[in-house]
């Protein structure tokens, strides 16, 4: 019985939790600054004399104004972040995970209000009594002697000094005791309720799903190209290389031509496995600056020291183009230029970039060799298709006469193209 | 007599090198090469092969499913054996449960390349009982009947355990002190039983019901 009247007193969740509330009732100071200034004078013009200077008029209409501006508030996206990572942090692991995530679907910001509003509210309260019960506490052990209990404002709680007044700290402790409870109690209250208004809702996990599921795509995607590319070339080098010892002194000829094999297959897998271990670095956010179009003739000179025979046009105002425009023509370009190293060798590329009218244009071919299959783009181009849509631009790609193609273009100007 | 080997793979150079490896024995010849899964079938009927190499992925007819065609419509089926890149690969044992007789990593040395293709056509001992015995493990909860109500004898029993394990008849006759012409008797029975073409069917079958648990 002791121990569960004293228990929240000597928790650390307690005070983590008053915290909480705490904060709840300062989230409302700067609306409530901003309302008191401007309320009062909006209702006298507004409502008739009498009516708008009413005491409860104004207060009713201040709290509807804090309310509701806190509700607005809440539905910036990064509320949702800072509401629920102060909940995870101060509240304890029973507020869901998820809390701390963006909201980034109407339900979940619907939810977002109502846990802004619930917190507010509770919090409000508790910190009201918590301006109070602990000055009440220790001015009370002195109320018996001097027969001033508090003094709020100029209202004056007095008591009879003497015996009489020995219950004033009793009753003083007990209601200290009382709000510790009360805290610890809202804060269990508001960790449930956290479990209905910040755990995900089902857009949420259909997103965390679609996800995971495409993240799990990507790694079998990686794991066949590994399996089809350098898994490949390394059982040809396996098998040639066999060959190649077993005949060298009957049939010199053939592992002549094995070594060839061998060459070619080990510098075909090595390539690959260069392409692979990109796409991996690729999902790590780099830190490293992002290269512009102002970067194009560093990018061809080492293009061509890689020996490809660069055939470029450029023309326009490349370093004056707007940052995202320019990022990703930088891109197409490299793209372009190491799929024609990569799948057609050192091939001669034809490279034309126009920036001078009212959208910049990329275009890259290459002659593609007649034996390989040509395919429609994979990942790059459908990656840089996503980002030039965004961009509001059209890209092509596909082999057309012989060669290879992309073709892009992005607007420059609002309403351009 | 030289035992006929034909070779399927999408690779050239792969068969090129499985040809050069397997030309330099004196037992072993390859009659001929198919670079798809639908090429497999009229070559079969036409050279006569006793061994098919056989890749596993090919771009049109895999090796499952040429595996399959083969072993159904052949006047006389040639022994499988499935040549793969990884030995962790489903569709090893999807080949085997097809019919293939037993399977090659294309990593292998020129030695056990030439060793299999002899085992499998000599079919008295089982290739490479430890990978099939982990296969079968990966994919355990496959189960079929087709053992109980095959009928085996006792001893039949006791000689299909002994097979999984990948003892050879003559291994089988020293642990069983019985006569090697015993043990060729009781695993011609076993087969016909099981209606399995050859040993690794058979133990295909002994794992896949369950009666032999991999482990």
């Amino acid at each position: 019985m002791l121990g569960w009247v004293f228990r929240p007193v000597v928790q650390r969740l307690t005070y983590r939790r008053w915290a909480y509330m705490v904060i709840g009732a300062v989230l409302i100071v700067p609306f409530t600054v901003a309302s008191v200034l401007v309320v009062p004078p909006l209702l006298n013009v507004l409502l008739p004399a009498p009516v708008g200077q009413e005491l409860l008029v104004i207060a009713g209409a201040v709290i509807v104004v804090v309310l509701g501006s806190s509700a607005a508030a809440s539905f910036i996206p990064a509320a949702r972040v800072v509401e629920g990572t102060a909940a995870r942090e101060l509240l304890g692991h029973g507020v869901p995970e998820h809390a701390v995530k963006r909201a980034t679907n109407l339900e979940a910001r619907w939810k977002t209000c109502q846990w802004l509003l619930v917190h507010i509210l509770i919090g409000t309260f508790v910190s009201f009594f918590t301006l109070f019960v602990p000055l009440a506490l220790v001015l009370s052990f002195a109320a018996p002697f001097t027969g001033l209990w508090l003094q709020v404002g100029t209202h004056r709680f007095t008591v009879p000094t003497g015996w009489q007044s020995v219950w004033v700290p009793v009753v003083s402790v007990i209601a200290a005791l009382a709000l510790v409870h009360l805290v610890n109690f809202a804060g269990w209250l508001l960790t449930r309720l956290s479990q209905i208004l910040l755990s995900p809702t089902p857009a949420d996990r259909l997103e965390e799903l679609r996800i995971r599921t495409e993240k799990l795509a990507e790694r079998n995607r990686l794991a066949r190209e590994l399996h089809d590319s350098v898994g490949h070339a390394l059982s040809v080098v396996t098998i040639q290389a066999s060959a190649a010892g077993r005949v060298l002194d009957t049939d010199p000829q053939f592992a002549h031509k094995a070594l060839s094999a061998i060459e070619e297959a080990a510098r075909n897998a090595l390539a690959d496995l260069d392409h692979v271990l990109g796409l991996l670095r690729e999902d790590v956010p780099t830190t490293t600056p992002q290269h512009t179009m102002a970067d194009v003739s560093q990018l061809l000179d080492t293009m061509r020291q890689a020996g490809v025979q660069v055939n470029a046009e450029i023309a326009g105002d490349l370093p004056g183009l707007p940052f995202a425009v320019s990022t990703e023509a930088y891109r197409i370009v490299q793209e372009c230029l190491t799929n024609a190293l990569r799948h057609a060798g050192k091939v001669p590329v034809t490279l034309i970039v126009n920036a001078a009218g009212d959208s910049l244009e990329v275009e890259a071919a290459n002659p593609v060799p007649a034996n390989t299959a040509t395919t429609q783009g994979g990942r790059g181009i459908k990656g840089m298709r996503e980002r030039v849509t965004v961009l509001r631009g059209q890209i092509q790609a596909g082999p057309d006469a012989g060669m290879f193609r992309v073709r892009a273009r992005i607007p420059l100007r609002n309403g351009g193209a | 007599m030289t035992t006929r080997v034909l070779l399927v793979d999408d690779e050239e150079l792969i068969r090129a090198g499985l040809r050069a490896i397997i030309d330099v024995e004196p037992d072993l010849e390859v009659v001929g090469e198919a670079a798809d899964g639908v090429e497999v079938l009229p070559l079969v009927n036409k050279l006569e092969p006793d061994v098919v190499l056989m890749d596993v992925r090919m771009p049109t007819v895999d090796g499952i499913q040429a595996t399959r065609h083969i072993l159904d419509r052949a006047a006389e089926p040639p022994k499988i054996i499935v040549v793969t890149t990884f030995e962790n690969d489903d569709y090893v044992y999807d080949a085997l449960i097809a019919g293939a007789s037993g399977f090659l990593l294309k990593r292998a040395r020129p030695a056990e390349i030439v060793r299999a293709i002899r085992v499998v056509v000599a079919g008295d001992s089982l290739l490479f009982p430890a990978a099939i015995r982990m296969l079968a493990a990966n994919r355990g909860d496959a189960r079929r009947p087709g053992l109980r109500e095959a009928g085996l004898t006792e001893r039949e029993e006791e000689v299909l355990r002994l097979m999984a394990t990948g003892l050879s008849n003559v291994e089988i006759s020293e642990q069983l002190f019985v006569g090697i012409q015993t043990v060729k008797t009781h695993v011609g029975n076993i087969l016909a039983k099981l209606h399995a073409r050859d040993r690794t069917q058979a133990v295909i079958t002994a794992y896949e019901s369950g009666f032999v648990t991999p482990g």
